[in-house]
């Protein structure tokens, strides 16, 4: 049994779903998106520092793949306020920096547009329900 | 200093910035519906990497089976993202085998 591939793989998918789950909620509360890119930048230059230093191929890789999630991460935060900006993710009305951003963007919404289930009937699905959704 | 961790990182973003892609494709294509299959190939590479002996290909499976596992819970929102006009919406889907049973379940999302 070598075991470094599940833990490589399991680390990857649990990184993407805290990466994913993190970005998305800091993102929201932070006045600024400076100091949690940072802070990301800076958890993966440790992980890149573990990584080189272990002699272990498993735990090598463990915090390799932790330091370029990190390192991604670091970059979701721009790519999520886009997204704010976008309209694609909710905006925090609380939160001064995205209330800026519902002012200066008319595609910027409070709503989440994602948060309902697919039609899954895609023949009867017409376009008017679609334009409707 | 071992630089195998940072190799390995380096196919993992590349890796995941295709799961990306196979997933638009794949919702296009087949619909979020699919999302079973994807999951259960994920879990089964998983396992496969516990019998492959070089690290390398244990490595590699193992990380596109974890890719395969994220990309089945990111088929539900990629559906939504097409319904919406974010993305192309094709309506001739290839249907899923067992569409039925699978449409009572609920598809997982991050």
């Amino acid at each position: 049994m070598n075991i470094i591939g599940l833990v490589a793989g399991i680390t990857a998918f649990l990184a993407i779903w805290f990466g994913h789950v993190m970005v998305r909620e800091t993102e929201r509360k932070v006045r600024s998106i400076i100091p949690p890119i940072l802070i990301c930048t800076a958890i993966a230059l440790a992980c890149l520092v573990a990584s080189l230093q272990t002699d272990s191929l498993t735990l090598s890789s463990f915090w390799g793949i932790l330091a370029v999630t990190f390192l991604w991460d670091a970059l979701e935060f721009y790519r999520q306020e886009h997204r704010i900006k976008q309209g694609h993710a909710p905006a925090n009305p609380d939160n001064p920096r995205h209330a800026e951003i519902l002012r200066q963007y008319p595609s910027a919404t409070v709503k989440d547009l994602l948060k309902r289930e697919p039609q899954a009937h895609p023949e009867i699905s017409t376009s008017a329900e679609t334009e409707t959704a | 200093m071992n630089t195998f961790g940072i190799e390995v990182g380096s196919i993992t973003l590349l890796i995941i910035g295709l799961g990306f892609v196979w997933v638009i494709y794949g919702e296009r294509f087949l619909g979020y519906l699919w999302w079973p299959y994807f999951l259960l190939a994920g879990i089964l590479m998983l396992t496969a990497s516990l019998f492959i002996p070089s690290a390398w290909g244990s490595v590699l499976v193992g990380i596109i089976g974890g890719s395969f596992i994220w990309g089945s819970t990111e088929f539900k929102e990629q559906a939504v993202r097409a319904e919406l006009g974010w993305f192309k919406n094709n309506k001739n889907k290839i249907r899923p085998p067992f569409e039925r049973i699978i449409k009572k379940w609920k598809a997982p999302h991050l």
